[in-house]
């Protein structure tokens, strides 16, 4: 495959580093402009991808053992899903503590922010530890995104 | 630029915000931004054209607010009805950190009454 043809699975793989961020970004971009996705569910997959991978990459350990990150997208009827994968360690965001709305700026802890806007601006979130590896589904639908 | 600065009115201090907060440019932004926090006591963020705003960047913003609050100073927030302003209802920081939707409004919140 040539660099120019596109990718039917719209499958992107990243090194676990903050500085790849960025190619997931516009890449979804793409992905919702072939799709003629909203620009609300655009941000909501942007987000939660964001979340999802800044996460993996400052806290799973992947990014010091250089493990690769992959994401996936793809329609499901008018929903969006999303999977992504890591070989991190284990860490199961949908059973993290639910995310009191913090009273004191003391207590809004970053990586429980990013769990917290997942579950919000995703119509669905599900965990599964498969072959040594984390993989997060996320689902997007037009209407929670609105 | 990462912020832009500026000395407006009644000793109110406005930063301007633009385009994409994300992770990695929120990273960037958090010195500078304690920096300001920690030398001004008025502070206006205008996130009116920001596009995108991730848990990093409101972490920075909550941090700033807790450093101005912390020395008897306040920190207010401008921002259209957009999804930056969702993110900052749904994380529960437009609890702690006052939002506005026009900058008059933001700027008599946090001024010093004479």
């Amino acid at each position: 495959m040539t660099a120019t043809e596109p990718d039917p699975r719209h499958r992107m793989v990243i090194k676990a580093e903050l500085a790849e961020l960025a190619r997931l970004a516009t890449w979804a971009e793409a992905f919702a402009r072939s799709a003629r996705l909203s620009a609300n569910l655009l941000f909501a997959i942007q987000l939660c991808i964001e979340e999802a991978v800044a996460n993996i990459i400052m806290y799973s350990g992947a990014a010091e053992r250089r493990e690769d990150v992959a994401v996936e997208l793809m329609q499901a009827g008018d929903d969006v899903v999303a999977i992504i994968e890591d070989g991190g360690r284990s860490f199961d965001p949908t059973t993290a503590p639910a995310h009191r709305k913090p009273t004191t700026i003391e207590e809004a802890q970053v990586g429980e922010l990013g769990i917290h806007l997942m579950r919000s601006f995703s119509a669905g979130i599900k965990y599964e530890r498969r072959d040594g590896r984390n993989r997060l589904t996320l689902r997007f639908n037009p209407a929670h995104a609105a | 630029m990462d912020l832009a600065v500026e000395d407006i009115a009644e000793g109110v201090t406005k930063v301007v915000l633009r385009g994409r907060i994300d992770t990695t440019r929120a990273v960037l932004i958090e010195l500078p931004f304690n920096t300001l926090a920690a030398d001004k006591r008025a502070i206006v963020v205008d996130l009116t054209a920001v596009e995108f705003l991730a848990s990093y960047g409101l972490r920075v913003l909550l941090m700033g607010a807790k450093i101005v609050n912390g020395k008897g100073g306040k920190l207010a927030i401008v921002c259209a009805d957009n999804n930056v302003a969702k993110v900052l209802r749904m994380s529960g920081g437009s609890e702690l950190i006052p939002v506005f939707e026009d900058q008059d409004t933001a700027v008599a919140a946090v001024a010093r009454r004479a």
